[in-house]
């Protein structure tokens, strides 16, 4: 099995050389490559979400954290965020990104609640102009326009609660 | 003495009271918003009341409503914690009208000494020494330039209702004044509905250095040494530790009996702390009084082997304080973590939000006060505080390594949090070497991260952490009962199998 991962800012090639396995399966040999380079180490999946890793006798305990939007791993009381792709999706989502004519979506950067509209339907926005404000754990954060153009839609009203990547306003 | 305390407070500091209440034989009761209804505090509790929805203003903040529910549920005390109703002069008067005690200072030594500007003037009677500056607000900006003038430049602009950094301006320049001024008065009139500021000299490159103090109500006052809060974030703190690196025993006396002397001049009584700057000269100054417990007692509690909350109940409850100065040993070192709902890799926006994982570090010296369980979700209506991790060792060094370790052990899943800051502050060589003041994390946050340690077969973190996430990927949706998969065959494969892999 062959993955593409974006890993800290880098686009990392891994190529498994085992199957699936399910908890209580006692630890097993695993062939791989990264990013070309083989590396062979041991892994045991202890309960769903935690695993153990001994490379050449080092010993890693790796736990899990399962979330759709940006899956990470914990070693050693670090956390790594990850987004898995294969080539062809990332590449799609590259070019789209690169754009800067098309409408541009304003996103949540935290979960919280909306605070304050700075825009109506319709306004014309300068690049950098506050859109709107939302609010979590008495921190208050303005989102800013990331172009000029016009408010084309506006997704939320003042107290509404908003997730983390969430498309609150679109300006084209 | 008490039966039963009401705890007007949420998060690991109504834990925190709860555990010593419980220890006292003392039943406990909680009160918690709609937001906090599946909090821990509301689940550890002898008797659990709701206040109303999530807003503190409708809900914690709400003085009446908690002391009804006190006197309902036939509580003989209150404690407020941190935060919230607990350096309410009005609250506090309030319960002094009721039958119920407020675990704290009176009223009038909290109106003398909680007020910035009433406290300076108490200060200078005290013959503290503190920043030079005015000691009352600022009537006008021509004002400022003359207070400035006398003091020489660079000043500093509080507000005089302030807290948090909320209001402050540093000024390096007579020409900056006016504009620093202006923000100043506006930013105080927003975040306290109080535009007024005042003027002190700006001290350069100071440490934080606070004097843990517990008065009894017949007088008697002590002073607990001291503690460290160098390591701030926008003027929060993050690292506390005790005792101070650059604090010997004459500093301390000198320190601690000002701090006593103030507090007595007011009549104050129960816990209480006096913040200080630190000059690199070693000139101490007044800089405020906090009149409640700390959030980060635990370092003093680690130091000298006493329980401030039991200690304050038993104050409240009218005994007189158990020990004298002399009999008040410091031994060790302790070292306070502040674990935050946030992100120090994306600006520390706030991260509420369900723990789906939740690994909490143990072993010798290590203590954590948390509020939090696996699968509760943070609300995002109050602080990001999640938990307090102290360490705790016969010297700095190793209680700086007995973190790391623990640090090591911790995972937090589902939701962002700081620990990983930690890792690097408690790391970093100037940190090590306790090269410390209010602008060191600043500094710190400024320079990029360090390069990850080579780990296993050349590898490093990052590396593992991708061959963890590509296994984690590939056992991800997969049936119970699915077969395994047959890769494809490879030299590494038969390779495998000749070394005994099972399958």
């Amino acid at each position: 099995m062959k993955l593409q991962l974006e890993i800290a800012g880098r686009l990392r090639s891994v190529e498994l050389e085992t199957g699936n396995y399910e908890p209580g399966d006692s630890a097993r040999r695993y062939a791989a490559t990264l990013d070309g380079q083989p590396i062979e180490f041991e892994a045991q999946l202890l309960h769903p979400g935690v695993l153990s890793l001994l490379i050449g006798h080092r010993a890693y305990r790796v736990v899990f954290e399962d979330d759709a939007e940006e899956p990470a791993v914990h070693i050693a009381g670090e956390r790594h965020l990850y987004r898995i792709d294969d080539p062809r999706s990332l590449k799609a989502r590259r070019s789209h990104t690169q754009g800067h004519d098309g409408p541009k979506p304003i996103k949540a950067s935290m979960p919280g609640r909306v605070v304050r509209l700075l825009v109506q339907p319709g306004d014309t926005v300068e690049v950098n102009q506050g859109v709107v404000v939302i609010e979590a754990m008495k921190m208050q954060n303005e989102l800013k326009s990331p172009k000029a153009g016009k408010v084309a839609d506006l997704r939320i009203a003042p107290g509404d609660t908003v997730t983390a990547g969430e498309v609150l306003v679109v300006i084209e | 003495m008490f039966q039963k305390i009401l705890i007007a407070n949420r998060g690991e500091i109504a834990l925190r009271i709860q555990r010593a209440c419980r220890e006292l034989g003392i039943a406990t009761v909680a009160v918690y918003s709609d937001a906090d209804r599946s909090a821990l505090h509301v689940l550890e509790a002898d008797e659990a009341y709701r206040l109303g929805p999530a807003p503190a203003a409708e809900s914690y903040l709400r003085g009446d409503r908690i002391l009804e529910i006190a006197q309902e549920a036939g509580a003989q005390a209150i404690h407020p914690g941190y935060g919230f109703l607990s350096e309410n002069a009005g609250f506090a008067e309030a319960c002094e009208q009721s039958p119920i005690k407020f675990i704290g200072p009176p009223a009038h030594a909290m109106r003398t000494l909680g007020s910035k500007i009433r406290a300076r003037q108490a200060a200078d009677q005290a013959g503290m020494p503190r920043v030079p500056g005015s000691t009352r607000g600022l009537a006008s900006l021509e004002e400022a330039y003359t207070v400035a003038g006398q003091i020489g430049y660079p000043v500093m602009l509080k507000a005089a209702a302030g807290g948090g950094g909320k209001g402050m301006r540093a000024v390096a320049h007579r020409d900056e004044l006016k504009a620093a001024f202006e923000s100043a008065q506006s930013e105080a009139e927003r975040a306290f509905g109080s535009s007024e500021v005042y003027l002190e000299k700006l001290i350069e490159r100071p440490r934080h250095i606070e004097i843990q103090l517990l008065a009894d109500e017949h007088g008697h006052c002590v002073y607990l040494g001291e503690r460290e809060c160098s390591v701030q974030r926008r003027h929060q703190k993050v690292i506390e530790e005790a005792p101070s690196a650059v604090v010997d025993p004459e500093l301390r006396r000198r320190m601690g009996e000002a701090a006593a002397r103030l507090a007595q001049s007011a009549g104050y009584a129960n816990a209480g702390t006096v913040e200080f700057l630190l000059d690199s000269d070693h000139n101490f100054y007044f800089l405020e009084m906090n009149t409640r417990l700390q959030v980060e007692h635990p370092v003093t509690e680690l130091v000298t082997g006493l329980d401030l909350v039991h200690l304050q109940i038993r104050i409240a409850q009218g005994e007189p304080l158990p020990f004298t100065q002399q009999e008040i040993q410091l031994r060790g070192h302790a070292i306070e973590c502040r674990i935050y709902a946030e992100d120090p890799d994306n600006g520390f926006f706030p991260s509420p939000g369900r723990i789906t994982r939740l690994l909490q570090p143990g072993g010798p010296g290590i203590r954590e006060d948390s509020g939090i369980y696996e699968g509760w979700v943070v609300p995002m209506d109050y602080d990001p505080m999640l938990s307090k991790l102290i360490a705790y060792a016969p010297t700095r060094e190793l209680a700086i390594a007995r973190l790391l370790r623990a640090i090591d052990e911790y995972v937090i899943g589902g939701i962002r949090s700081n620990l990983g800051l930690f890792r690097r502050i408690l790391n970093d060589a100037g940190f090590r070497s306790a090269d410390i003041d209010t602008s060191y994390l600043d500094r710190l946050l400024a320079n990029g991260h360090a390069a990850t340690p080579v780990e296993a077969q050349g590898m490093n973190r990052e590396d593992i952490a991708a061959l963890a996430a590509a296994i984690f990927e590939q056992n991800r949706g997969a049936a119970p009962s699915a077969p395994i998969q047959q890769a494809a065959s490879s030299a590494w494969k038969s390779t495998a199998r000749r070394e005994g892999l099972r399958e």
